[in-house]
């Protein structure tokens, strides 16, 4: 048992250092892929994501399909490489936009949003299953 | 101490400093505030880790190399600080190392300083400060300093071996925790940690700036977060949610 958890934990390992071999950025869209978090419980999926420099009223989100959102939110201000300290890459960013990929499948259409403190908190109902009587 | 890892002074540096941790952590708390003391007290680099431990990563600034875990330090203090997550597999040899030279360089006291994951965060309007220390006397310091003291529950990573390993060997050592977010830069939580700092030691390190600019360290601060999160999961950083066992008095 110990050692299927083992090889499970390094194929997630794996997994996330694949995501993380990518940059955070993309010059030809002028995106910069946000911070999110992915929480799940008995009866929601809350997503939340970090927004700094963001025009509230420009946050979009997109249900894809029920297992799958897409956040895109534009920046107050244009940034650079140049503004982060970095003077041998060129490029300049005005938006965050990610695919936030759902462990469970939602309701899109039933959920809720709302912007504090620069967070981003998406409040999503888990897709209902059916009940089991308990005798 | 591991042979694996060693620290180089640039400089003479003399023995009874004040230490101050700040290493990637939770909300990178502790590292934005390391960052903050560097720039508000112009410190300047006088050692650093060398290890085949960390990762082959070097912070080139100006064109030079440097390693990516340093000290910054003046006739008063050092911050240790660190541009990358401490790789769990190497946490253990890395902070016992940093511990024996702070012990051989007798300093005055330690500190380290990071964040306590909070999941309701961004409903906080002000994070509250806590505290733990290696002895007695320092408990009662931060009770007269009024900074609530964590009587009990986990603490995972650098600063839980900062911690333990100043208490075995008689390093004096207070922990600041500030409520902050648990995947995302928390400048507003470093600017709690550093006003508790600035209570307890004799300096007077103003953050507004920390409060104003806090949209740009929080975007400036992304990728590290990123890497940070991912050597956390590996640490089981979550224990620090964990309702510890209930003994029967």
């Amino acid at each position: 048992m110990r050692e299927h958890i083992e090889e499970f934990e390094e194929i997630a390992d794996e997994m996330f250092e694949r995501f993380m071999e990518r940059p955070s950025w993309d010059v030809s869209t002028h995106s910069l892929e946000p911070l999110c978090n992915v929480s799940v419980s008995s009866d929601r999926v809350i997503v939340t994501a970090d927004l700094p420099k963001v025009d509230p009223k420009s946050i979009r989100v997109n249900g894809i399909a029920d297992d799958l959102i897409e956040i895109t939110a534009k920046m107050r201000v244009k940034v650079n490489f140049e503004d982060l300290g970095i003077t041998h890459r060129k490029g300049e960013f005005s938006c965050f936009s990610c695919r936030v990929p759902l462990p469970v499948p939602v309701d899109t259409s039933k959920a809720r949003a709302r912007f504090r403190r620069g967070i981003l908190e998406i409040m999503l109902p888990r897709k209902r299953g059916y009940e089991i009587k308990v005798e | 101490m591991d042979n694996r890892v060693k620290i180089v002074e640039r400089k003479e540096i003399p023995e009874g400093l004040k230490v101050i941790c700040g290493l990637p952590d939770v909300g990178l708390v502790g590292t934005i505030a390391a960052s903050h003391l560097i720039s508000k007290l112009g410190l300047a680099e006088i050692a650093y880790v060398r290890s085949d431990l960390l990762p082959p990563i070097v912070m080139l600034e100006k064109g030079l190399p440097h390693s990516p875990v340093r000290m910054f330090g003046d006739e008063n203090l050092i911050v240790l600080s660190s541009e990358i997550a401490i790789p769990s597999s190497s946490v253990y040899s890395v902070i016992e190392s940093t511990i024996d030279w702070i012990g051989n360089k007798k300093a005055e006291i330690v500190f380290t300083l990071g964040g306590l994951p909070t999941p309701n965060r961004h409903e906080i309007e002000k994070p509250k400060i806590f505290g733990a220390a290696s002895d007695e006397t320092l408990l009662k310091t931060l009770d007269e300093k009024g900074i609530q003291i964590i009587q009990r529950g986990f603490l995972v990573g650098p600063q839980a071996l900062i911690l333990s390993y100043c208490a075995e060997r008689n390093i004096p050592a207070i922990a600041l925790l500030a409520e902050s977010f648990y995947n995302y830069p928390d400048p507003q939580a470093s600017s709690v940690v550093i006003q508790a700092l600035n209570r307890i030691i004799d300096i007077e390190i103003d953050v507004s700036e920390l409060i104003e600019k806090g949209e740009e360290v929080r975007l400036a601060m992304r990728d590290m977060m990123r890497r940070t999160q991912a050597e956390l999961a590996r640490m089981k950083k979550s224990h620090e949610y964990d309702i510890p066992g209930y003994y029967i008095k």
